[in-house]
């Protein structure tokens, strides 16, 4: 019995090790939510589901073309994505798949800012910004 | 006789310089630039060229392509040091640099006379076409760009095959 619950504890303590993010990018995600509470004082958490929306609707984009996330990234993370301009391809996001995913904070705070830019035409807000790592991470 | 063979391209190489473009050597670049597109050789387009692109990475091509500032240093340093001019004993660096006019900055190494040139009897069916897209898209038909290999007898045209010209 006991190393019935000894097990069900491991596998627990995996999972939830599988979707936490490692402790620079944790400390990046708390700066987030720190900068996205001065932007709104009632400032929970980030959602997944806000981050889901930000990722697949589609906005007027850098070059003012409709464009989304997932028009490179696609719809499902787990799959390899398409630069729609270059025809380049992209790596799976999905850190499930792909586990260099969201380990460096240079690299997520490069590709915020980019990507902010090209599919809103703006720079994201903190809020923002930890909602669609937070959907990301989901993956 | 293999240290002869050696010798020997070793020396022919000195003498008629190298058949394509230098190979992109520098890990960051290749990072970097390569995310999103095709890692083009330094050696494609003249110095000039390379830093009025780097001074507007906010909007290269109409895409935010800005970098940390270390980066950025290594990256323009890179393609100062490797760029076309600077590389004339890789016969593509060398035609490259002789047909750009010394009042011209091309932005696009697909708009540099001798890119033209090469590739103006191409069908637009076949560059327009899904597995290729632009004529930026290097790899889809050179199966050897991105080791600096630009020969006619690497070229693959997805639905179309071997091009001679």
């Amino acid at each position: 019995m006991r190393k019935i619950a000894i097990a069900i504890m491991l596998v627990f303590i995996t999972n939830i090790f599988a979707s936490q993010f490692n402790p620079i990018m944790q400390e990046y995600i708390n700066n987030l939510k720190t900068e996205a509470k001065k932007e709104n004082s009632g400032f929970v958490d980030f959602s997944i589901k806000e981050g889901e929306k930000i990722f697949t609707t589609s906005h007027i984009g850098k070059k003012s073309e409709k464009i989304s996330c997932t028009s490179c990234h696609n719809i499902d993370l787990t799959t390899t994505g398409k630069n729609t301009f270059t025809n380049k391809l992209i790596e799976p996001l999905s850190p499930n798949k792909n586990p260099n995913r969201l380990t460096s904070v240079k690299d997520v705070e490069k590709w915020l800012r980019r990507n902010f830019k090209d599919v809103y035409n703006r720079a994201g807000t903190a809020q923002e910004k930890g909602d669609v790592l937070y959907y990301i991470n989901s993956k | 006789m293999k240290k002869l063979l050696i010798s020997v391209v070793l020396f022919s190489s000195l003498l008629f310089g190298q058949s394509g473009v230098k190979p992109v050597d520098n890990k960051l670049y290749l990072k970097e630039c390569g995310s999103c597109h095709f890692a083009f050789q330094a050696g494609l387009l003249p110095e000039r060229s390379w830093v009025k692109m780097m001074n507007n990475l906010e909007n290269h091509f109409d895409t935010d392509a800005t970098l940390a500032k270390e980066d950025y240093d290594t990256i323009m340093n890179y393609l100062k040091v490797n760029s076309s001019e600077k590389a004339m004993n890789y016969k593509r660096s060398r035609k490259m640099t002789n047909s750009i006019r010394g009042n011209q900055t091309p932005l696009k190494i697909t708009e540099v006379a001798y890119f033209v040139d090469k590739h103006n009897e191409i069908p637009l069916r076949l560059i327009t076409q899904k597995g290729v897209g632009t004529l930026s898209n290097c790899m889809a038909c050179h199966t050897t760009a991105d080791r600096g290999i630009y020969s006619e007898r690497a070229i693959q045209i997805p639905n179309y095959g071997r091009w001679d010209d």
